[in-house]
């Protein structure tokens, strides 16, 4: 092998083997990432949960997530407002 | 930088978004130009791709392929993912979600323009952005095309086919 097509570390090396796979791989994972917690959330608003609790254990604040979320999650489940659910509205 | 767009090529740019949005592309890549074309032309670029056997539905699968075999390369399972998260999980943005041109796409609408005067075209067509987008030799949209069994070369070969037939 040419000196010059080595990679620079011998053996076998940790990871996916081309190195795009990998960087791609970051990108999927953000955008996965994002429709996960959009749909975990809404999993959360459907099953009875309030915006604070859903904040609480997501870390963030209440508002930063009825921000995010509830628009599309309202749009959704329409005649339902977000964060009222079971407690007769 | 991309106000003097024809119908032509609008269309499928537009379409393109709209594919970028529901596949949940936060900016928008040649692949992404390449569906919109797939979807919205009605010209020689569509009918160059279609007769390599080249779908819209075909294409789109083959893009989320490469997304899940990307994701399988650092060890994580796409299809286990969607199937924990339920019905509620949708990859799809929001309306009110801006998407930009990644840096392929802008090279490749750049090179769509180059090619129209290369050619001594007055407008821009979807063929000019097929041509722009295969100018991408590492691209994305190429790569997808390569793993659907079709080169660059001969798309590009049927594309010019098509002109001269249609040049008389």
């Amino acid at each position: 092998m040419d000196r010059k097509t080595k990679t620079w570390i011998e053996g076998p090396i940790e990871g996916p083997e081309d190195p795009r796979e990998g960087l791609e791989a970051v990108v999927v994972l953000r955008r996965t990432l994002e429709a996960l917690e959009a749909a975990q959330v809404e999993n959360a608003f459907v099953a009875g949960w309030s915006w604070a609790q859903i904040a609480e254990v997501l870390g963030v604040s209440k508002q930063a997530v009825h921000k995010k979320h509830a628009k599309r999650i309202r749009a959704r489940y329409l005649g339902q407002p977000p964060g009222r659910r079971g407690r007769g509205a | 930088m991309f106000t003097r767009f024809t119908d032509r090529s609008r269309r499928p740019v537009e379409a393109a978004f709209e594919e970028a949005r529901m596949l949940g592309h936060d900016s928008l890549g040649d692949e992404d130009l390449l569906l919109g074309i797939l979807r919205a032309d009605e010209g020689m670029a569509a009918e160059a791709l279609s007769s390599l056997g080249v779908t819209l539905e075909d294409a789109r699968d083959e893009s989320e392929r490469m997304l899940s075999d990307a994701l399988s390369s650092i060890g994580i399972s796409l299809e286990d993912i969607r199937r924990e998260a339920g019905d509620a999980f949708d990859v799809s943005l929001p309306d009110d979600r801006k998407i930009s041109y990644s840096p392929q796409a802008k090279n490749a609408l750049v090179g769509a323009r180059k090619e129209m005067r290369r050619l001594g075209d007055g407008h821009l067509g979807a063929e000019h952005v097929l041509l722009g987008i295969l100018g991408n030799e590492d691209g994305t949209a190429v790569r997808m095309l390569n793993r659907m069994g079709v080169s660059p070369e001969t798309l590009e070969e049927r594309l010019f086919e098509l002109r001269g037939r249609a040049a008389g």
